[in-house]
């Protein structure tokens, strides 16, 4: 995994990435619909100056990447996807869920997947502490400094009826 | 004597027990939550933000001022005990800081850097007292063109300076410039980059991005990391006091360290990294105990300690004189500024006198009370850092999507949260520097618009940039500090090819 070839293979991507923003920067720039009056210095201008950067840093990211020397003294170093994609998926779930089951439940799944994800297995506990975390949480920006995190359309409709 | 003036008002306002208990209220968080590992000063302000929302704008940047230096406090702890910087400012006081603590020194290193941060903050807030209002009245001077210039050479500064990689830093700018771009297009009102989302309208907001960077990227990289590492917190022992020793050479590096800090901190292209290493190198040169230094020399914790401290209010004069962010974390402030509708600058100084001194009077309350806090405090904060890892980022991770989401009241926001925390994730792994991209964000579309500006009122003649004395003295300086560090380094990699080292070992 510390090879060369996997810091190669970074450095590839790196450079990819950053000139495939820049040609749909400049893509999305053409396409866009300007009035002919503001034409010297309208809105394209410095879209098209980002685009151009974006393209040339990664062209010679790429090419160093492809043809040249390593020249970023790092080691590469492993990763842990699984835990990557737990806390991805707890992620997920909470902006998914947010809306509809409420503040409270989505963020003590958020909780429990990220306290999984770092290793954690006493699930109960974890739970117990996001619960309460994000009870706190919703009490005090609700109640406290008058925010509105969500009770969740579920929720309202199981009990209908009340004062406020 | 007008300053002072302005500045017995800024007292009276910040001195009122309402606003006191909110500068008092601040530091506190500020220090906890900057103190947590893995979250950095910028991390702190962004995921604090919520908690103002419903304030005055007064109070609330009273209470802002509170929790900047709160977490700058709180950062220095965290690179002590635990050797984890939290941001570019503290690596160098990790280095001896962790080096005492792991001889049991740990205390001693806490409290060089706690009363050599309440010197340097104090006589920094000094200087920004009186160079601010200069700076203001240097900026009435200023056209768009002028503008233009500063923020390009900001820009320069933070990518160029910084990181170690130029390529890596230009594309970490880049993308937070084309970040900047998404929404509606100020002069023209048209929408740009929204890829037919309504919500995208407004543009894509800094704190977003930088929650996104700072707290779900680092949280993904941490989780993807820790089975492989393993950290030491050393327990903090003995007396809290230094010994007479220790003030003999502390007091130096202390005033040395604010030397450096505040005017290159206050400076357009400023920021904290350089005087914290430029502090190191001059103690290393003067101090008696050389062979300390990397070893645990107290004098390497005072002097980088003050500079950063120094540096960080230093940064708050161009901040808050001409709108310019120079740091990632003086970014966010503008951004809280911007929440608002407030724009910093000459105009600010006019037209809220009262928020601008209030703020700079209660830096200086706020450096008394985290003194207060600090000293007797600290093994408090020890207890911080041993909360376990699965619930510290499980709560960072909710507090992160909690500031996100409340921006709004949007579930859009969340989205663009996670997105922006994969890519934030990605970078780390690529070794891509953070800072630029928030920086650039929120400069893009100021620099854009003075741009615009200034080509319009010279009806499109592109060489104003160029014939204007003082904007071409800036883009001079600007282009010298891109090439002066390429042609010394390659100087010196002819010079010493052989004895190449390994670049750091940090």
């Amino acid at each position: 995994m510390t090879t060369g070839r996997s810091l190669r293979v970074g450095e590839a991507l790196l450079g990819g990435a950053v000139l495939a923003l820049g040609l749909f920067v400049a893509a999305q720039t053409a396409l866009l619909k300007v009035a002919p009056t503001h034409a010297a210095i309208g809105p394209r201008l410095f879209p098209f100056l980002i685009a151009t950067g974006l393209i040339v840093v990664g062209a010679l990211v790429l090419r160093e990447a492809l043809f040249g020397h390593v020249a970023h003294e790092q080691r590469g170093i492993e990763l842990d996807w699984l835990a990557v994609a737990l806390v991805s998926v707890g992620l997920v779930a909470q902006m998914l869920l947010l809306e509809w089951i409420g503040w409270i439940p989505a963020t003590t799944l958020l909780f429990l997947a990220a306290a999984r994800a770092f290793g954690s297995r006493r699930l109960a506990l974890d739970a117990l502490i996001g619960l309460v975390l994000a009870s706190l949480a919703f009490v005090t920006f609700n109640y406290g400094l008058g925010l509105s995190l969500p009770i969740g359309t579920a929720i309202e409709q199981l009990m209908p009826a009340e004062g406020e | 004597m007008e300053t002072l003036a302005a500045l017995g008002h800024g007292f009276s306002v910040a001195l009122t027990p309402y606003n006191l208990l909110w500068s008092a209220l601040g530091v506190t968080v500020g220090t906890a939550v900057g103190v947590l590992p893995g979250i950095g000063p910028a991390l702190t302000v962004a995921l604090l933000l919520p908690v103002t929302y419903n304030l005055e704008p007064t109070s609330a940047f009273i209470m802002f001022a509170g929790i900047y230096y709160g977490a700058m406090y709180g950062g220095s702890t965290t690179a002590i005990l635990l050797n984890t910087p939290g941001e570019s400012g503290s690596i160098v006081t990790a280095i001896d800081g962790h080096e005492m603590a792991r001889q049991g020194r740990g205390a001693q290193a806490l409290a060089t850097a706690a009363i050599g941060s309440f010197v340097a903050g104090t006589i920094a807030t000094v200087g920004l007292t009186f160079v601010a209002p200069l700076l203001v009245r240097l900026a009435l001077l200023f056209g768009p063109a002028e503008y233009f210039a500063l923020m390009v050479l900001a820009l320069v500064t933070v990518t160029a300076v910084l990181g170690d990689s130029l390529p890596r830093g230009l594309a970490s700018l880049l993308f937070g410039l084309a970040l900047g771009l998404v929404g509606i297009d100020l002069q023209t009102g048209q929408a740009r980059f929204t890829l037919g989302i309504p919500e995208m309208l407004d543009g894509i907001d800094t704190v977003v991005v930088a929650v996104g960077l700072f707290a779900i990227g680092e949280t993904l990289y941490v989780a993807a990391r820790h089975r492989f590492e393993t950290e030491e917190i050393y327990a903090i022992k003995g007396s809290m006091w230094m010994s007479k020793e220790d003030w003999a050479r502390s007091w130096k590096p202390w005033l040395r360290g604010t030397a450096f800090g505040f005017p290159i901190g206050a400076l357009p292209a400023g920021g904290s990294e350089i005087p914290t290493f430029l502090s190191y190198l001059t103690e290393k040169k003067l101090t008696k105990h050389p062979e300390e230094f990397g070893h645990g020399a107290i004098e390497a914790v005072a002097g980088p300690e003050a500079a950063n401290n120094a540096a960080a209010a230093g940064v708050l004069a161009p901040l808050l004189s001409l709108g310019l962010p120079t740091s990632a974390t003086a970014a966010i402030m503008l951004a809280a500024f911007q929440q608002y509708g407030l724009q910093p600058g000459p105009l600010l100084f006019e037209s809220n006198p009262e928020l601008v001194w209030g703020m700079i009077a209660s830096l200086y309350i706020g450096n008394v009370l985290l003194l207060v806090l600090n000293l007797p405090m600290a093994p408090v904060w020890v207890k911080l850092l041993k909360i376990p890892r699965p619930w510290l980022y499980g709560g960072i991770l909710v507090f992160a999507t909690l500031g996100a989401y409340t921006l709004n009241n949007n579930a859009v926001d969340l989205v663009i949260l996670w997105i922006i925390g994969l890519i934030g994730f990605a970078m780390r792994v690529l070794d891509v520097p953070v800072a630029p991209c928030v920086v650039g964000l929120i400069l893009g579309p100021l620099a854009e618009q003075q741009f615009r500006r200034a080509l319009s009122i010279s009806q499109g003649d592109p060489s104003v940039f160029f014939t204007h004395p003082i904007s071409l003295a800036i883009l001079v300086v600007a282009v010298l500090l891109v090439l002066v560090p390429i042609f010394l380094r390659r100087r010196r990699r002819h010079a010493d090819l052989p004895a190449e080292t390994p670049a750091e070992s940090v």
